[in-house]
């Protein structure tokens, strides 16, 4: 989210999901809409359907590549090189809005500089799609106003994150697409409370609704109203908790509902120093593969199980309720801290999550202070919501940039941290599938959806499988420069020759055994999933089969 | 209707009664009991149909001698009852219900619909809720790629197996992956869509709630009706107008089906 | 008698479906979409549509574990409380705050988020607060 909040100032979704159903162009890219965001993959449907354009890039083969005007296969982690591509073509052909540059933006010109370079024919060469195919694009963007761009993990995924969304951002801006209805440049979260997580200060450097941890005055308010001193040095990251954890620094780790051993980069790695700690407490519900190797498990009770709210992509916080008591001897989330807290000889006494609620708006005052439970109802209300007559905010940016101006940056293209080589032939890329979530927790104890896919899989094109002698279901070896693993094959038209994609939800055949832990971008700390290099073998199933 | 089903409630006549209440501006389903009988003056109907009859089959299952009042907003309601009692996922003697379809006229508590999706799919001349014959005027290669466009947009969510009043079978041959292959997205089509057409025969009783919970908008109640058009020319059948069983019972699933309702 | 319908919110993609909870005599057995809801309509997917089998499966846990010589113990929640703000207190003395970090959740409700800050920053003092959307 930091490329997001260096543009505009905010670091969310701008625009609504209800919104996209009337755009005049939707431009996807690095998002499987379908298997991930299904309910928002509908209203792409019903806008094409409505008559919209609708471009699609991604490595692989997705479901709506199928409906897409114009559908592109990047190669993995030059999203970069494409966009700048698109924008070369934009500015070049005089399709961008330059009233809106003028009144509304920045720094237009570090942007127009290096995209200068950017002619189809090099993006061509970078990316390998057709420089034909870029400047077709380019125009069905520019002219189909209100133009959405979507993306999600496939484009934060990579040690250019931060770069890749800042180029969206840019190519919005170009064409006068933020701040308006229908629009926007909008990052699709993956889990439910994302946004929440972010808006309620569950990062190192800020508190409830991003005010920072290094402003005296923010410090002086919270530990006021909290009454203990707080520290105004910002904290570590999850990716620099690890080797704080390897170094001996880190020596007592609290993991709420996450499985990052499932879910980190480099398993290996992880593992090794998640031994390390002197004492590792999970509240989970079930006993995942992080659970298992805790000192403490406290028992979490479900969403269904207890009351609160959740803010979904779109900033819509919405409740959720009680709907059947506690199962066995668990306890929701919010009655474990505050008991730990008391224990601790901090006492936190509430007694329903409401007076939480209440105690949080009254101290972030842009985003959430005009919200209370009576009025969230069931639709929920869309941050920003100031006082207790706005309606809530359906789209960001409307009159001037959160930051004032929209600030458009000049990036340039760079290789992913490992591009395949004589040794490690393949990409690897990851992802999610339709039935499954996640690192599979909540999904595969679930009878309907495990029906759909039990085990792990990998996907190879027919072309690959061919040359290596591969049939569906044969066990391949993929091997990566940080460890090996085994899995099933796939033999499928989705991904491209010479890639392969390992979904995320199988713990026996964990892709971050492959990944890369130390490839992560320098300023937002995503690790790059999206592309490793890998090396392919058919595993030899005589020999399995004599010592077994 | 409020009175009726509060004197229900009191005299014993039923112990429960499925309906509909407002809650925060959506109408939504609602369980009326003597423990909450106060709550009998909210009942209302409005535009969102849910499936109350499959609520009724669920609340059955573990009650079998439960008395249960049903709503009755749409006359679909009572041709899903018929199925149900014809298939013994219900015991007539059970329920008791009451029509209400002219209730829905409170313009508070009207739907707002989500508007028709327009342009392209009138150009190919496919819209929500089409009668069989209006696409008869296509050729078959144009109605078949139409399908194929259509299912191809299939997320596979089983919404409209899941929704459906009468689909109750313990073991669905949508999940068989000898029919389907499984884990794919979009699923095997056509096939995915037609197995469940198939078993749609002498069952569907044309509430379109199927096509309501589609999020790809597939046109599945023109399906559907295809189906049970044929059901009517070769077996002179109408689907729920009678509890009399339909002409399929004979193919298996009545004898693998155990007579009681069943739950989850 | 506890037979309800409870409007939620699905807890698995950033979504954010409407959907209605069908309990029947205290029991969650089925998950149904919100006709009216403004983000799904009455639709939802696969995981939206079986939510209740994740609540209801018999992996849950279903009490406090504590791991003494390397085996999980089940323990009454007084129990693995103490131990828990013992240890956490211990490490804080040796090696002050910074010492540990506290990962919140995406999957959590946001009271339960910004309780779980509060708790790190107030009570533990350090900013070592993240989670796992980077991930």
């Amino acid at each position: 989210m930091a490329g997001l909040a260096a543009a505009f100032g905010s670091g969310a979704m701008t625009n609504s999901i209800s919104g996209f159903e009337d755009a005049g162009c939707i431009f996807i890219i690095g998002t499987n809409t379908t298997a991930c965001h299904p309910l928002i993959a509908r209203r792409i449907f019903r806008a094409k359907e409505k008559g919209a354009k609708l471009i699609v890039a991604d490595p692989r083969n997705i479901q709506l590549t199928r409906f897409a005007d114009v559908a592109v296969h990047h190669r993995l982690g030059s999203d970069v090189a494409l966009l700048n591509g698109m924008m070369h073509v934009i500015i070049k052909n005089g399709w961008h809005d330059q009233k809106y540059i003028e009144e509304r933006t920045e720094d237009y010109e570090a942007l127009e500089k290096v995209v200068a370079a950017y002619t189809p024919e090099k993006a061509a060469g970078i990316t390998g799609v057709p420089a034909e195919d870029i400047e077709r694009m380019a125009e069905l963007y520019a002219k189909n106003s209100p133009a959405p761009l979507l993306y999600a993990m496939g484009i934060t995924q990579h040690t250019t994150g931060v770069d890749n969304v800042k180029s969206c951002c840019n190519l919005a801006m170009l064409c006068g697409n933020v701040g308006i209805a229908s629009a926007g440049v909008n990052p699709l979260r993956g889990q439910n409370n994302v946004q929440g997580a972010c808006d309620m200060g569950g990062l190192p450097n800020v508190m409830t609704g991003y005010q920072p941890v290094n402003s005296p005055e923010v410090i002086e308010k919270f530990s006021t109203a909290w009454g203990r001193p707080l520290s105004d040095k910002p904290g570590m990251t999850i990716t620099d908790m690890i080797p704080a954890m390897l170094d001996g620094k880190l020596k007592g780790l609290f993991v709420i509902g996450e499985n990052p051993k499932l879910s980190d980069p480099d398993w290996n790695h992880l593992n090794h120093a998640l031994k390390k700690l002197d004492f590792l407490v999970v509240q989970e519900l079930f006993l995942s593969e992080t659970a298992q190797v805790a000192d403490v498990v406290l028992s979490a009770a479900s969403s269904a199980e207890k009351d609160g709210t959740f803010t979904n992509t779109e900033r819509r916080c919405m409740k959720i309720n009680k709907a059947i008591e506690p199962i066995g001897n668990t306890l929701p989330d919010w009655e474990i801290i505050s008991r730990l807290s008391t224990a601790m000889g901090y006492e936190m006494k509430y007694d329903h999550p409401e007076e939480i609620f209440n105690e949080m708006t009254a101290l972030t005052p842009k985003s959430y202070a005009g919200m209370t439970y009576d009025r969230l109802g069931i639709d929920g209300l869309q941050w920003p919501c100031p006082d207790q007559n706005h309606p809530g905010t359906p789209y960001l940016h409307k009159d001037g940039f959160a930051r004032g101006k929209g600030k458009f940056h000049g990036i340039e293209y760079k290789d992913p941290a490992e591009l395949p080589d004589k040794d490690y032939p393949f990409f690897l890329t990851t992802g999610r599938m339709f039935a499954h979530f996640h690192t599979g927790t909540m999904t595969r104890v679930s009878r309907h959806l495990d029906v759909e896919q039990t085990t792990g899989y990998v996907e190879i094109n027919p072309k690959d499988a061919e040359v290596l002698d591969i049939c569906e279901n044969d066990i391949l070896v993929l091997s990566s420069r940080r460890g090996e693993m085994e899995v099933p094959a796939r033999i499928t038209r989705a991904v491209p020759p010479g890639t392969l994609f390992l979904p995320i939800h199988f713990g026996e055949n964990p892709p971050n055994v492959l990944t890369d832990s130390t490839a992560v971008d320098p300023l937002a700390k995503i690790p790059e999933f999206k592309v490793s290099a890998v090396q392919v073998r058919k595993l030899n199933l005589e020999f399995v089969e004599n010592t077994g | 209707m409020q009175a009726q089903v509060e004197q229900w409630l009191k005299e014993g006549n039923v112990d429960i009664f499925i309906g509909y209440k407002n809650v925060d501006g959506h109408v939504i389903p609602h369980f009326f009991t003597n423990e909450n009988i106060d709550e009998v003056k909210d009942l209302v109907v409005g535009q969102a149909h849910y499936s109350l009859e499959k609520i009724a089959t669920k609340v059955a299952a573990d009650h079998p001698d439960m008395k249960i009042g049903i709503l009755l907003a749409r006359s679909c309601n009572q041709q899903a009852l018929h199925v149900l009692y014809g298939w013994n996922q219900l015991n007539p003697n059970q329920i008791q219900t009451i029509e209400a379809y002219e209730a829905s006229s409170d313009p508070a508590f009207d739907l707002e619909q989500p508007e028709p999706v327009s342009s392209y799919k009138q150009k190919m001349g496919l819209e929500k809720s089409m009668a069989p014959k209006d696409v008869e005027a296509f050729d078959q290669q144009q109605r078949f790629s139409r399908w194929m466009y259509e299912f191809s947009k299939c997320i596979k969510c089983y919404g409209c197996r899941n929704i459906c009043p009468v689909c109750f079978c313990k073991e669905c041959s949508l999940e068989h992956k000898d029919l389907v292959r499984a884990g794919n997205l979009p699923p095997e089509i056509p096939i995915f869509h037609l197995v469940r057409a198939v078993h749609m025969a002498g069952r569907c009783i044309d509430c379109g709630l199927c096509e309501e919970a589609c999020p790809a908008d597939i046109p599945l109640r023109l399906l559907y009706r295809k189906v049970d058009e044929i059901v009517v020319d070769v077996f002179d059948y109408e689907t729920g107008t009678s509890p009399d069983q339909s002409p399929f019972s004979v193919l298996g699933e009545k004898v693998v089906l155990d007579p009681v309702p069943i739950n989850e | 008698m506890d037979y309800k319908f409870v409007p939620s919110v699905c807890p698995y993609c950033g979504t954010g479906c409407g959907v209605l909870f069908e309990v029947i005599d205290g029991k969650l057995v089925g998950t149904l979409p919100n006709k009216t809801h403004p983000v799904n309509e009455g639709k939802l997917c696969i995981k939206g549509w079986n939510m209740h089998e994740f609540v209801n499966s018999f992996m849950r846990l279903k009490q406090p574990l504590v791991k003494t010589f390397g085996r999980f113990m089940k323990t009454e929640w007084d129990e693995a409380i103490k131990i828990t703000a013992d240890r956490f207190k211990e490490i804080i003395e040796k090696h002050g705050p910074d010492s540990i970090g506290v990962l919140v959740s995406a999957k959590i409700t946001n009271e339960e988020n910004y309780l779980a800050q509060k708790f790190a920053r107030a009570v533990i003092g350090t900013n070592n607060v993240d989670h796992c959307a980077r991930l």
